[in-house]
């Protein structure tokens, strides 16, 4: 008997349910951390990085701010 | 901030020398890609044995994917990553062995791929030592990032960053677990999964590819690009979040769309089709932001021919995922598959979505990245207008072509039978559009042309040293920026309050971690099941391994890349199996190392090709295809004549197949002994129906002999008939 039979017997159908919530319940923290209304003002300054790189030091020929 | 600053530069060298393969690389994918188009519309443009459709088309693929996209994301990232976390590249020496290296990979595959050595995966063609290579290559892109990350002094990892370490790390899980496969010779090799499981394996790399070297690291460079062209935050940051990890939940699960209808299980092709649909929210959230990065910037896009591209891109990548989760729904997938439709399909994306975000990031690095002004804005306009009608020409003839097909191919007459029961036909009806497909990629490629000409007069106007900007950040402080103290009371507090998701994407390893999880997860769950669960793949006891002759035709069926015009799988359809018999079963390809069930029929499926025309039939039609069928655009493979057969190699290929499991019993002591015999046999054979003398120790009899056994293993159970010898 391999392990192939051994897993075709195990009856493992009823994880699929579990996978699911499993899987719900981690995209609906991800939502409920994204959109925590204490997050605002440290998103809004994260989004701001790409915009930031020139204001660090002198700007070179290249920069456009 | 009472931290000292501290002083250090960026590398741009590296940026800049990516940027020029990037361009270089895709204008010989798009040459490529344009020549293959000229073969489907006039057969006289290939010129065997090296320049064939067969040979050329995973070059095209290669070519544009790995080469052009591959170096446009290695550009941007470069550039960008440095940037966003403020510090200079981990190590000079890593960047720039990584650069040589990929571009060594790249001109591997450049001579490899028309020398007929193949793989026959898709996207995944290259050969074991290259493979080898690519993967030592991407380790070494991978220390040099994460080492990055280790010296930044930026604490918050940008969205964009957060879609590198993704692509990174699936790529290289991708790669090395669907290029696994035992040696035969220097550049051969037999993949270790067989028929349904490497189909499966395949289409997990195969569409996962498409997600993660083409998606979601352009997705990157657009979160990094395109509010710095804009000159704006991206619309939401929130939503970026979002739509990094359904992206990286969801797109691992979708690869058996590929296969829908096929000898899949079914339960696997329902979930990806699910998965794929879903799928929808994460990319138009995606796109969404993107367009509304531009929110109260549209005004600049009349005159930034930079915000042009990008404009452009992104909608184009929020028609192809529009459309991709479509055409995963099996009953659209039934009309569109094998189709031109999905040629379509990829070259909105790849024309549309990579091709005009490189562009647009290419024109808003040449004045940095060269110190000047760009040299023409005018220039860069008229290229984005002949890149436009390029891709519309492009999408518009080949979206005709594909449906066109699909629906020639299922049309019934009022008598029940099939319409066109010729295959010629269908493909006849396609040749203006494969004519107007190749103007469309001309002009994509004339547009291209003047990005060089805009590249160079811009290079040209560089001041004479590069000047080095000194930048000064603050060192990274140790997590004390993080302290509890003001630790919230409740569990729930802590769990929506910031510090804790600014916790684990501050820590790039343990981000990577939730990453491989994700990634990883979805793939076990998903692919493990068809390779333990025995009844998924049910055994077919009339179903043999391939003699050793039938296995070198094999070898030369994928040497020329057959594969990427004809399919070996009947989908239980009924224009299917009255088109070309009985469905094709998953326990008929068992030995299949690797499986060949193709992707797209620019011919008529193969699955049940074995005994439906004589031998000689064969012989003819590959010595010159148009002898036997006027209009047939394949190319003629007359060599196949004349050139010997290579015996000595078949022994060593019937061992390493033996290796692998396929049962060969006695022909695993003389297999070129057996080769021979059958030769002779078959050589006789088409000697006595008229043909020419003296094939049994050619090429062309490996191939028939291969061409006669496909399919037929089924019917020596039942000892039916084989069917008429029409298509």
């Amino acid at each position: 008997m391999g392990l192939s039979d051994v897993i075709g017997h195990a009856g493992l159908s009823g994880f699929t349910e579990v996978a699911m919530i499993l899987f719900m319940a981690a995209f609906v923290a991800v939502v409920v951390w994204t959109f925590a209304p204490r997050r605002r003002r440290e998103l809004d300054a994260a989004s701001r990085l790409p915009l930031d790189d020139e204001r660090t030091g002198p700007a070179g020929p290249g920069a456009d701010s | 901030m009472n931290q000292p600053l501290e002083s250090f530069s960026y590398d741009d060298a590296i940026a800049r020398k990516f940027m020029l393969a990037t361009f270089v690389w895709g204008l010989v994918g798009m040459l490529v890609g344009l020549l293959i188009a000229l073969q489907l519309a006039l057969p006289s443009h290939n010129i065997p044995p090296l320049l064939t459709f067969g040979r050329l088309r995973p070059l095209h693929t290669n070519a544009v994917i790995f080469a052009f996209a591959g170096n446009a994301f290695f550009t941007g990232a470069y550039y960008s990553t440095q940037r966003l976390l403020k510090t200079r590249m981990f190590s000079g020496l890593l960047s720039s062995l990584h650069f040589w290296g990929w571009q060594l990979i790249i001109v591997l595959g450049a001579l490899t791929l028309p020398a007929g050595f193949t793989q026959a995966k898709e996207y995944a063609e290259l050969e074991w030592p290259i493979d080898i290579l690519i993967a030592v290559v991407w380790v070494i892109f991978a220390v040099n990032f994460f080492g990055t990350l280790a010296r930044r002094r930026q604490r918050h990892l940008y969205v964009a960053i957060w879609f590198y370490i993704a692509s990174i790390v699936t790529v290289a899980l991708l790669h090395i677990f669907n290029n696994l496969s035992v040696p035969a010779g220097w550049l051969k090799s037999y993949s270790i999964y067989a028929g349904v499981q490497d189909a499966f394996m395949q289409w997990w790399y195969g569409h996962n590819a498409v997600a993660f070297f083409l998606t979601t690291p352009f997705l990157g460079l657009m979160y990094y690009f395109m509010p710095k062209a804009a000159e704006r935050p991206v619309f939401s940051y929130r939503l970026s979040i979002l739509h990094f990890w359904s992206l990286i939940f969801i797109y691992i699960w979708a690869g058996p769309h590929h296969l829908h209808y096929t000898a899949l299980p079914e339960w696997a092709s329902t979930l990806g089709m699910i998965f794929s649909v879903m799928l929808w929210m994460p990319s138009w959230g995606g796109m969404i932001n993107g367009l509304l990065t531009l929110r109260g910037a549209w005004h600049k896009v009349v005159e930034d021919p930079v915000l042009k591209f990008y404009v452009v891109a992104v909608t184009a990548y929020g028609m192809a995922t529009f459309e991709g989760p479509a055409l995963s729904v099996k009953s659209v997938n039934a009309l569109v598959h094998y189709t031109d439709w999905i040629i379509a399909h990829v070259h909105t994306g790849a024309l549309g979505w990579n091709g005009f975000l490189t562009f647009g990031m290419i024109y808003w690095l040449l004045p940095r990245l060269f110190q000047t002004k760009l040299y023409s804005q005018k220039l860069a306009e008229l290229h984005f207008w002949f890149a436009t009608f390029g891709l519309i020409f492009y999408v518009t003839a080949i979206y005709s072509a594909g449906l066109t097909q699909g629906l020639m191919w299922r049309a019934f007459d009022e008598t029940g039978r099939l319409q066109f029961p010729d295959f010629i036909e269908t493909t006849v009806k396609l040749i203006p559009m494969y004519w107007m497909r190749a103007v469309g990629g001309t002009l994509y490629l004339a547009g291209a042309l003047l990005c060089g000409t805009n590249m160079l007069m811009t290079w040209r106007t560089r001041p004479k040293t590069w000047e080095v900007p000194v930048v000064q950040a603050p060192r990274l402080e140790r997590r004390a920026e993080h302290g509890d103290a003001d630790a919230p009371a409740s569990a729930w507090k802590r769990f929506t309050r910031v510090s804790w998701h600014r916790r684990w994407e501050a820590l790039p390893l343990t981000f990577t971690v939730w990453v491989v999880v994700a990634v990883g997860v979805a793939s076990l769950f998903e692919i493990l099941p068809t390779f333990l669960i025995r009844s998924n793949v049910p055994t077919i006891a009339s179903v043999k391994p391939y003699t050793p002759l039938e296995l070198a035709g094999r070898d030369l069926y994928i040497r020329e890349g057959c594969f990427n015009c004809h399919s070996q799988m009947i989908r239980p359809l009924r224009p299917e199996t009255e088109r070309y018999g009985e469905y094709s079963k998953p326990g008929e390809s068992v030995y299949d190392h690797p499986f060949l069930w193709g992707s797209r029929r620019i011919g008529p499926d193969l699955a049940r090709e074995g005994g439906r025309f004589p031998d000689l039939w064969h012989v003819r039609h590959l010595e010159a295809p148009r002898s036997i069928t006027p209009k047939s655009i394949m190319p003629a493979y007359a060599g196949m004549l004349t050139r010997p057969l290579g015996f000595a190699g078949i022994q060593k290929r019937v061992d390493v197949m033996a290796m692998l499991g396929v049962p060969y019993g006695d022909a695993v002591r003389d297999a070129t002994g057996q080769a021979r015999a059958q030769a002779r046999t078959l050589a006789a054979s088409i000697a006595a129906q008229g043909g020419p003398q003296g094939l049994e120790d050619k090429e062309i009899v490996a191939v028939v002999a291969y061409l006669q056994r496909l399919g037929t293993d089924l019917r020596k159970g039942a000892g039916a008939a084989a069917p008429a010898g029409t298509r």
